[in-house]
């Protein structure tokens, strides 16, 4: 009677084999899956390898198979090898740096447009204006895409690369929920109504000129599953 | 010799193999293993479970870098070249290896040639 762990020697999906195997690194996901992703690779190589001499598929399977003798060994050095100092790295090449360059691009250009004379387009809704800095949110899609675009090159998950591109207006909504308590304690509740106001002008519509331009580089899987040889 | 003496010893030979080739050509893993066993003839041999955590520590000290690329056929590898870092290492550990086999070979007739 077959093992019913061991994987099919004809289509063995060694994805499948190497997760179940290594369990929980308590690692971050993504790196996680990078790592398990480049075994199963390393295991349908070597499976191909034995295939290509001839070898039936059930020795294949078992050649590939003796690659490793203790899965809990390997999953514990490894762990070792990816440790809190590399998983600091990652998120700074994958996150913050991208974050970085993307406030940095859309206030550099904020600061050029004024510098220029540019003045916002002002709509009035009732007391309150809105304002619409049209020649910057024309730029800020090549914002976002520049930090959605670095977080994708460092191998980072679609949420890193989101968080990367939207950086500018998060930044400003962070800044925003941290001196609104302030501003109600001095002016009182009305003063949530310019609140939403700022929101809607410094975060939504920015945040959706960002979001334009990161989207591209949200969709591509940077951490590829093993793939049996084409 | 103790197993710790001993596993240092294949830890460094098999970093001073992997910077050796890793400076010739970018190369993922498996092909990483097969070349050092094929150009060793069989001397040095890694496995999957060898291999990998010693290319990820020495992903973490900087010396190679990681990168998923796809082949002229489509197919996904993770390719690891020689960082600066790396290459600097690898003289001084090519340095500490001939030094090495020279004691040896004056202390018990062994050559590494």
């Amino acid at each position: 009677m077959p093992d019913a762990k061991m994987p099919d020697p004809k289509n063995p999906d060694w994805t499948k084999l190497v997760r179940e195997r290594m369990g929980a690194l308590g690692l971050p996901r993504d790196i996680q899956e990078n790592v398990v992703n480049e075994l199963a690779a390393h295991l349908q190589e070597t499976y191909e390898a034995a295939r290509s001499e001839r070898i039936k598929e059930e020795e294949a399977v078992e050649l590939a198979l003796q690659e490793v003798n203790d899965w809990n060994v390997l999953a514990t050095k490894i762990q070792r090898a990816k440790s809190e100092e590399e998983i600091m790295n990652h998120r700074t090449k994958s996150l913050w740096l991208p974050a970085l360059a993307s406030i940095l691009a859309a206030s550099v250009a904020m600061t050029l447009l004024q510098f220029a004379g540019v003045r916002p387009r002002l709509v009035w809704t009732g007391p309150m204006a809105m304002s619409f800095y049209w020649p910057w949110l024309a730029i800020l899609p090549l914002c976002g895409a520049l930090g959605a675009w670095l977080s994708r090159r460092d191998q980072g998950t679609v949420r890193s690369r989101l968080i990367a591109g939207l950086a500018p207006v998060l930044w400003l909504l962070f800044l925003a929920f941290l001196a609104e308590p302030l501003e109600i304690a001095t002016s009182g509740l009305s003063h949530l109504r310019y609140f939403g106001y700022g929101v809607a002008n410094w975060v939504a519509i920015p945040g959706f000129a960002l979001l334009v331009g990161a989207i591209p580089f949200l969709w591509e899987r940077n951490i590829p599953a093993a793939q049996p040889q084409r | 010799m103790t197993k710790r003496i001993r596993s240092k010893i294949s830890r460094g030979s098999g970093e001073l193999a992997i910077l050796s080739l890793l400076a010739e050509e970018p190369l993922y893993g498996f092909e990483i293993a097969r070349q050092i066993g094929e150009r060793t003839g069989g001397a040095l041999k890694f496995t999957l479970a060898s291999l990998y955590p010693l290319l990820y520590e020495m992903e973490k000290r900087g010396w190679v870098e990681g990168r998923w690329q796809a082949n002229q056929a489509g197919r996904d590898r993770r390719y690891y070249r020689l960082t600066p870092r790396g290459r600097k290492q690898l003289a001084p550990l090519k340095e500490e290896w001939r030094a090495f086999f020279q004691a040896l070979n004056s202390l018990a007739g062994v050559s590494h040639a």
